[in-house]
């Protein structure tokens, strides 16, 4: 049991988590940043280009940390594994975390694939029990189709009762 | 679904061939013993049913009462200023008789709306039990149909107003898992005979399905160890409405008797105006109550008592201190005279008094939230019925919790500080919980679970369970101590990390430290620049805020170092009191610290485990456990902090199923 799963995910899932974040602390840069570089646009206040410059420091840094530091890390650290009658995942990378997930108390499972997904042809699985789901992210899509039919096989046996 | 013909057929007989199914034979038409079919078998087609008509007119007193409220505090103020004018002019100003009339026609105005409104929504407003599933429509307009399949069913709960009750009529809530905020679904105003009949029509119903269900499977799993007899909601032969008197049920034990139980008899058993016959819905087999003594620590220990307990004490303390000022200000003032000083030998009568009325004010209102909690806890009966855990609470208010076992998530032990003392607990019952569906109490308060018993000797513990869940026989009993090097880490957790004392302790020195470079040093120049006329005044002045400064200071640093010694000693009694264990069927965790909560759940309501260790814990080799049940609202997390590794992993397989 000390040994981790013995599934990783597929490597393109680094460059769909690139993706992502990139996409989302852009996104909160400019929220944060473009009103105070309007200020300093319209009103030449000195201080506020300055609070723009600090948000670009930050933006890069994010980027850097998210781009380069954390996506082969997580990855490395992304584990799953489908046994006959439970689901193993182990993931984290500051807070370790390894679940067991009885088949037993799966309520549903389905596959999903957003836009970024669907670009590197992966797809998602998410499994879910009356307490809440695991989404397991990247997956080749034909994989993830052979998962989610096996995960819902084996819970058919599942307690419709909580 | 397709059991033998006997397992399914209680299904089949109360309902019509299903529609597209193919018949596979004939089936027996003598009615099975094991499970008879729910009472109303008669109706062939599902009857909608209305609920009682207090709705229209008690909405319409309601109404009518705040209307009027409104009314009166509207009007008051335009009349008294007519009859001001009126005195002024000394005429006769026939304006106060108009408003009065404007006031009376907008009164029936929104009378006759509101009546309009009630019965057009009592019209619309039934509820019907399907074959499958409970159906409730509403909606005057824009129409609405609730569906509830019974097998969702969590809990079935009854509450009643005190004009509720003296109608004999009350509020059903039927709680279901699912949805994303577990909306619980509001049938108002059912006569009490027709909430019970709802009640046991909806378990029964459910306990049918699932027993139709789960019979190709032969009941697998569905009992754990220890199992009293398959479910047995036997229906009331012959009669259905039987006296309330009759056949008292077999009481295990000594039934506990307060002051206010007889009051709580009467109250039930008047059954109100429409309330007619009880109803009988299964033999009880396990009952208590609660005796005087435990009715008063309840209410005695209820957190709002205490927290004005706590309050007093600070208002106590603060005036104490605030004397002690007084009178440390009177000897620095030795030389501005007798005036001030009279001034000052009055005040701390004055200060006594004000802060004995503060207290004395608190004293009565602990006393009420005493009294109330007393009379909200007044004819306290728990039991068992069948499969069904009933509690039914409430002198005034009613409230009527049912809930089946199949349903109860986990049973919890908890002991606040005041009922350690004592050596008491709260005995609930974990279940997946509901948002309550109407408008009229959505207090923020959040209620998990079904007390079972507010204040218990911690030595009855087991033979309450015993009688009331004998499902959770067999609980483990040799537990696991947390690892060693936790209690290094819950004396670093609790005094810095999450310590106020140590938190409060920097900033009183960052405060401080402001105070002694900026301020006082401004002070000082001041005094100096100011220095002219009344130097030995301004000098005075300062001298005394010193003095305060100083004073507060050492009793806020005093404050601190008690709350991180307290901190230090919760880490010792956490790292004391928290174990764990578990055995084939149950899990049980303890979280110890001042006060104390152990959690004892079956195997089978986990839904699932996993452990977590952040950077120092893998240093310190332990980790955190965690069980995930569906309990409350989206679930809840049993957890453990600090289990020793190879002891966390050996636990997390036993998560894994066995084979």
């Amino acid at each position: 049991m000390t040994e981790l799963p013995a599934h990783q995910l597929n490597p393109k899932i680094t460059w769909v988590w690139r993706i992502s974040d990139a996409l989302t602390i852009t996104l909160v840069f400019f929220l944060c940043a473009i009103p105070f570089f309007c200020v300093y646009a319209f009103e030449g206040e000195q201080w506020a280009l300055l609070v723009s410059a600090v948000c670009v420091a930050c933006y890069l840094l994010a980027l850097i940390i998210f781009l380069a530091v954390v996506p082969p890390i997580r990855f490395r650290r992304w584990r799953y594994e489908l046994t006959s009658d439970y689901l193993d995942i182990a993931r984290g990378i500051l807070w370790r975390k390894r679940f067991i997930i009885p088949f037993i108390r799966v309520q549903n499972t389905d596959t999903r694939q957003g836009p970024v997904l669907r670009a590197f042809n992966l797809a998602s699985v998410t499994v879910s029990t009356a307490a809440g789901r695991h989404e397991i992210p990247g997956l080749d899509t034909a994989v993830a189709e052979q998962l989610r039919n096996r995960a819902a096989e084996l819970a058919r046996i599942a307690q419709e009762d909580v | 679904m397709a059991g033998s013909p006997t397992e399914s057929q209680p299904h089949t007989l109360q309902t019509p061939p299903p529609q597209g199914q193919p018949q596979q034979a004939p089936l027996p038409l003598q009615p099975q013993q094991a499970y008879p079919p729910p009472m109303d078998i008669l109706p062939v087609r599902p009857q909608k049913k209305h609920v009682h008509h207090s709705y229209i007119w008690l909405s319409l007193l309601q109404a009518a009462v705040a209307t009027l409220i409104g009314l009166v505090f509207t009007a008051v103020p335009l009349l008294l200023e007519e009859g001001a004018i009126e005195e002024v002019f000394g005429g006769t100003v026939p304006s106060s008789g108009l408003t009065v009339a404007g006031i009376a026609v907008v009164f029936v105005v929104i009378l006759g709306v509101t009546a309009l409104i009630a019965t057009l929504s009592y019209r619309n407003l039934s509820y019907e039990l399907g074959e499958e599933e409970f159906n409730l429509y509403s909606g005057i307009i824009s129409k609405k149909r609730v569906h509830v399949p019974y097998q969702r069913i969590q809990s079935v709960n009854q509450k009643a107003s005190l004009i509720q009750r003296l109608l004999g009529v009350c509020t059903v809530n039927i709680d279901t898992a699912g949805g994303a905020s577990n909306q619980a679904i509001t049938v108002p105003y059912l006569q009490n005979t027709e909430a019970e009949r709802l009640r046991y029509e909806l378990f029964a119903r459910k306990q049918a399905l699932l027993s139709a269900t789960a019979g190709v499977q032969t009941t697998s799993g569905s009992a754990s160890a220890g199992s009293p007899p398959a479910p047995n909601y036997l229906p009331p032969s012959g009669l259905p409405i039987l006296a309330a008197q009759a056949a008292p049920p077999a009481r295990s034990g000594l039934p506990e008797q307060n002051l206010l139980d007889a009051p709580a008899q009467v109250m039930t058993e008047l059954r109100g105006v429409f309330g007619n016959g009880a109803l009988d819905t299964g033999a009880v087999s396990f009952q208590y109550g609660m005796t005087n003594k435990e009715l008063f620590l309840t209410g005695l220990s209820n957190k709002t008592g205490f927290m004005l307990l706590i309050l007093s004490g600070i208002a106590t303390l603060t005036s104490t201190g605030a004397m002690l000022f007084q009178s440390a200000l009177i000897e620095v003032d030795y030389e501005r005279g007798l005036n001030l000083a009279a001034e000052l030998v009055s005040s701390p009568a004055a200060i006594g008094l004000v802060v004995g009325a503060v207290v004395a004010a608190l004293l009565v209102l602990w006393l009420i939230s005493i009294g109330s909690t007393c009379l909200s806890y007044g004819g306290f009966k728990a039991l068992r019925r069948g499969n069904r855990i009933e509690v039914e609470r409430g002198l005034l208010q009613h409230h009527f919790n049912g809930v089946d076992i199949d349903r109860v998530q986990s049973v919890i032990i908890k002991q606040s500080f005041i009922r350690r003392i004592f050596g008491y607990c709260e005995l609930s019952l974990a279940k997946i919980d509901a948002l309550a569906g109407n408008s009229s109490d959505q207090q923020p308060s959040r209620v998990i679970g079904l007390v079972v018993h507010p204040f218990l000797k911690i030595s009855r513990v087991p033979e309450i369970l015993a009688g009331l869940v004998p499902e959770f026989a067999g609980l483990p009993t040799t537990t696991r101590p947390v690892a060693k090097q936790a209690l290094r880490r819950a004396i670093i957790r609790r005094t810095i990390l999450t310590g106020g004392g140590f938190w409060l302790a920097l900033v009183l020195a960052a405060v401080s430290l402001c105070v002694a470079l900026f301020a006082l040093p401004a002070l000082e120049a001041a005094g100096a620049v100011g220095a002219t006329g009344e130097w030995g005044e301004t000098r005075q002045l300062i001298g005394a805020g010193e003095l305060y400064g100083t004073m507060a200071l050492l009793i806020l640093a005093a404050l601190c170092l008690i709350l991180m010694v307290l901190d230090v000693i919760g880490a010792v009694l956490w790292y004391r009191g928290s174990n764990y264990a578990y055995n084939r069927h149950f899990l049980q965790v303890t979280n110890g610290g001042f006060s104390r909560e152990c959690v004892c759940l079956p195997r089978r309501k986990i839904q699932y485990g996993f452990t977590k260790t952040n950077p120092f814990q893998r240093r310190a080799r332990v980790q955190t456990i965690n069980a995930r049940t569906a309990a409350g609202i989206g679930g809840t997390t049993v957890r453990l902090l600090d289990v020793q590794e190879a002891e966390a992993t050996e636990w997390l397989d036993w998560i894994k199923p066995r084979v």
